[in-house]
């Protein structure tokens, strides 16, 4: 019987020391997250959500605390492991796209299932199909210079999705696009969330995406403020 | 329960081959950085094998004409220098190549490579290097000795050369231009290697 929870956090800390001073980033926090949830995380900057956002992802290590995926401690993870949590786990969409400008979209898109061991011609039908999913059905072989930016986040949200992940970790995904863009990309992961069943945490400043959400964290000066519940998604926007 | 799902679920791997498909698209897409770091290789190897075969041809003429011409040992000591600079001017221009592909590697490892994959792959593109920049080295050394041996000893030296011993060290020369651009690698792949992902995604480039 697995957990009602895929990632619970205890009592999570981090702390780092800046010219002798220590910032507290994270500073006790705990949060339980349903399967299948779309969870919205807000906060002013230097709130400690993208702090939270590494742990989560096993990208760096807490002061105290843990941090619990699917019933793993990650903190008792090696590297091997951890490595396999972000290869197979979870998937990343960024603020910046962060995709490889020198990769087609179909290769930006199939370079994780590389990692994860899946035979090439697979992984290109792979990312062929989850392209089309995101509507890039005919954008397969353009350099991401050479497509919008909402194209681009497009072709991140298909990569973070390549290795059917459980969790997917998106951290100010319309930071960078236009309220319309914004607002498909919006749409666009709230119905992975709903159709794949990937629990969806994404850290934002966007009134729309806190209206789409499930639940809302309110976070400041690394510590939860409040968690409540999220608004009805707008799913007409002009 | 990760750790069982884990072997049901296969392994984080990265084979030689999709290393080199990788690192092949990198050099063919980075095409001005490739050349830089490969004119180091090309420049080193071509003034070595330029000297070597001359050599060759030199003792050739020994044997069959007689006299006795011979290369300075201070040119040895030339080549030596020369390649040491080719060292150092691949290790310079792969650290920054490294510098400039802080958020790519970052990404990578966000997606799952491990230290060894970004290792492997900075090495395989090293290599590729190499042997590209090894094999035309050696060809301008190839044209470069025989006209000096040409104009100094005549035509009628090359013919007689048995074509066994230029190849012998043809491999010879792609071989130490392995080594050498392995070596110069070494330092900057390992960089990129141990990068922490929080840092090289919060790098602005």
């Amino acid at each position: 019987m697995k957990s009602e929870y895929i990632i619970e956090t205890e009592d999570l800390a981090r702390y780092y020391e800046v010219g002798g001073e220590v910032i507290k980033a994270l500073d006790g926090v705990d949060l339980k997250v349903f399967r299948g949830e779309y969870l919205s995380i807000v906060g002013p900057s230097g709130a400690g959500k993208t702090t939270l956002f590494n742990m989560i992802g096993g990208l760096d290590r807490p002061t105290r605390g843990r941090v619990i995926i699917d019933e793993v401690d990650i903190s008792q993870l090696d590297a091997y492991e951890l490595a396999w949590l972000r290869c197979r786990k979870i998937g990343y969409i960024f603020q910046t796209f962060n995709l490889i400008d020198t990769l087609t979209a179909l290769e930006n898109v199939a370079l994780p299932t590389i990692f994860a061991g899946v035979p090439r011609d697979e992984g290109e039908r792979k990312a062929k199909r989850l392209l089309e999913s995101v509507g890039l059905g005919d954008r397969l072989n353009h350099k991401p210079m050479e497509l919008s930016a909402g194209q681009q986040q497009r072709v991140a949200i298909a990569r973070a999705m390549a290795n059917d992940p459980a969790i997917i970790l998106a951290d100010e995904p319309t930071g960078n696009l236009d309220l319309h863009t914004g607002m498909e990309i919006i749409n666009l992961l709230r119905e992975l969330n709903k159709t794949r069943g990937v629990t969806l945490i994404a850290a934002t400043h966007d009134l729309k995406m806190i209206g789409a959400s499930d639940r809302v964290v309110y976070m400041r000066d690394g510590k939860i403020e409040k968690i409540e519940k999220g608004g009805q998604p707008i799913v007409n926007f002009p | 329960m990760l750790v069982k799902e884990r072997r049901q679920a296969g392994r984080i791997t990265f084979s030689i081959v999709d290393a080199l498909r990788l690192g092949y698209d990198n050099v063919k897409r980075r095409f001005n950085r490739a050349v830089l770091s490969m004119a180091a290789i090309t420049l080193g190897i071509a003034f070595f094998s330029t000297l070597y075969l001359t050599d060759v041809f030199f003792r050739v003429y020994a044997q069959t004409e007689g006299g006795n011409p011979r290369i300075e040992s201070y040119q040895y000591w030339l080549v030596f220098v020369s390649l040491a600079v080719c060292i150092v001017s691949i290790t310079n221009s792969m650290l920054i190549a490294v510098y400039e592909r802080y958020r790519e590697i970052g990404t990578m490892k966000c997606l799952g490579a491990l230290d060894q994959h970004v290792l492997k792959l900075f090495l395989i593109e090293s290599l590729i290097l190499a042997l590209l920049g090894g094999s035309l080295g050696f060809g301008i050394g190839l044209v470069a000795s025989i006209v000096t041996v040409t104009v100094t000893l005549g035509f009628s030296t090359i013919l007689k050369t048995p074509p066994i011993s230029i190849l012998t060290l043809l491999g010879e020369t792609v071989l130490l231009s392995v080594i050498l651009s392995t070596v110069a690698t070494m330092y900057p792949a390992y960089r990129a290697a141990k990068l922490d992902p929080v840092e090289a995604l919060r790098y602005e480039v």
